[in-house]
């Protein structure tokens, strides 16, 4: 075929593991309601770190999604991802594994976190027991590339594969990636981001990040773009999504949700939050380019909302210097403060939140934040109605990664 | 008398504990000229089994232990190098 130039990326399918749902819809309807989850951390061994508050996936019973040998063999983002992942593909009408074609198939994931429970317990046994108990799962259980391995081994999927590892923007990346292994032939990508950073080594490495909160009361603790923004707060869960060339999604009759039209990436540097004005501006022009999309056709911005007074004024900037006007008149939101960052998936989640809002006709609101203290017009307390074609979905991350992506309604850019 | 001799029982357990392999002793003993791949377990998990192995018993076993090809051919190993020991 000689039409590679217009192969578009379709999202035909997504699969959900996050604090306030285990499936899309459960998502939505706590994102669209605004509902805010987060709380005190429950989770074994924890308590008596000064990091207090997060999204945690409480409900997640891993044994009744992955089978035995993954749960030896495997940390809990991996499980996240595949039991995502298996939602994804069952979303997008292509079963749980075994394709026809499984070279047609890739898998990509973004990971910033890696299997830090599964490395805690193993380094135990090694400090406590001595170097021959240490399992020998070890050596692939914590490594940021587990999760798209044990995806691409459980489902049989031997196209295209790779991991992503570039700082939270990762998730973004991630999907830019497969957009492109879609556009050069690859038929279908399972694509996104699992995390699980909830355990006592992985919160002690999240300590040192001057931009974490550790406020106390899950309603204060995390308010971007509010005097009282105080950092950010972590989460647990993923999102994997099913990326493939359109034509083909149509051919087979499988529902097109959304095209993944335009991403741009840039780096400014860790914590050096004044200079990610420029480059996430950078990336917005960049992703629109990409997408031929004016910026007066951006319907609705699911920000960054890092919570870091400074990163929310650089970001409030960056909108403004490369949406022009429009920055100030498009509805903003970010309903991760419901949730938590979680880190890598987190922009991954509100790319999975942007397909649903454009489905739904709904801007989701920013949950705890009131009183914005910055020039934009950011959705709080209750959802708002809108028609929307478009959604820009921005990511920072705390290394100095900057994304910006372009979705479209599913059917929209076909014209 | 403390027993030296690994059973297909024991392997079996092992192939649980070590690498999350859920197997019938019973199949395991009709098929133990199978390759272990046919029952799931791969190469990290034979390594896992050696070090349980190797951790219960206070000794070491021979490096081919790890490269064995069926359940048979590695209990046939493990059992003569623990004997020999014994």
């Amino acid at each position: 075929m000689s039409n590679r130039r217009t192969r578009r990326a379709a999202v035909t399918g997504i699969g959900v593991i996050a604090p306030n749902g285990l499936r899309p819809d459960a998502y939505w309807k706590s994102v669209s309601e605004g509902v805010p989850v987060l709380d005190r951390i429950t989770r074994e061994g924890c308590d008596h770190l000064p990091l207090r508050v997060a999204g945690e996936v409480r409900a997640f019973d891993a044994a009744a999604i992955v089978e035995d040998r993954f749960l030896v063999q495997t940390d809990r983002f991996s499980h996240f991802a595949m039991a995502a992942a298996a939602l994804a593909l069952d979303d997008a009408g292509l079963g749980s594994g075994d394709p026809a074609e499984p070279f047609s198939v890739g898998v990509v994931t973004a990971a910033g976190s890696g299997g830090g429970e599964f490395g805690q317990r193993e380094l135990q046994k090694l400090w406590g027991q001595g170097s021959k108990f240490v399992g020998p799962y070890q050596s692939i259980a914590w490594f940021y590339a587990a999760s798209t391995g044990q995806i691409s081994i459980r489902g049989g999927f031997k196209g295209p594969c790779g991991v992503v590892a570039s700082d939270e923007a990762g998730g973004l990346d991630s999907l830019a990636h497969a957009a492109r292994a879609v556009r050069r032939g690859t038929g279908t990508m399972i694509v996104g981001a699992a995390e699980a950073p909830l355990a006592p080594y992985s919160m002690v490495c999240q300590l040192g990040y001057p931009e974490l909160s550790t406020v106390d009361d899950p309603d204060r603790a995390y308010r971007p773009f509010t005097s009282g923004a105080c950092g950010f707060v972590p989460a647990e869960g993923g999102a994997i999504l099913v990326v493939e060339d359109e034509d083909r999604a149509r051919e087979r009759g499988a529902a097109v949700r959304a095209t993944v039209a335009g991403h741009a990436a840039t780096f400014t540097g860790a914590s050096r939050w004044e200079e990610s004005r420029e480059g996430l501006a950078r990336a917005i022009r960049g992703a629109l380019d990409e997408a031929g999309c004016a910026p007066e056709e951006v319907d609705v911005v699911f920000a960054d909302a890092l919570g870091v007074p400074e990163a929310d004024r650089a970001e409030a900037l960056a909108i403004a210097d490369a949406l022009g006007a429009h920055g100030t008149r498009v509805p903003v939101t970010a309903p991760k403060t419901g949730i938590g960052r979680a880190h890598c998936a987190a922009p991954v989640l509100d790319t999975v939140a942007a397909v649903l809002a454009l489905e739904h006709g709904q801007v989701p609101p920013t949950p705890n934040v009131l009183d914005v203290c910055h020039d934009l017009d950011l959705v709080t307390s209750r959802a708002r109605p809108a028609e929307l074609r478009t959604a820009l979905v921005l990511s920072r991350g705390l290394m100095g990664s900057n994304a910006a992506l372009v979705v479209r309604r599913g059917g929209e850019s076909a014209r | 008398m403390i027993t030296t001799e690994v059973t297909i029982d024991e392997l079996a357990a092992l192939m649980k504990k070590a690498a999350g392999i859920t197997v019938d002793p019973q199949e395991l003993k009709q098929a133990a000229e199978s390759p272990f791949d046919s029952f799931g377990l791969d190469s990290l998990g034979l390594l896992g089994i050696v070090g349980e192995l190797e951790n219960r018993y206070g000794r070491s076993l021979p490096p081919d232990s790890e490269r064995c090809r069926t359940p048979r051919e590695f209990l046939d190993l493990v059992n003569s190098t623990l004997t020999a020991g014994a």
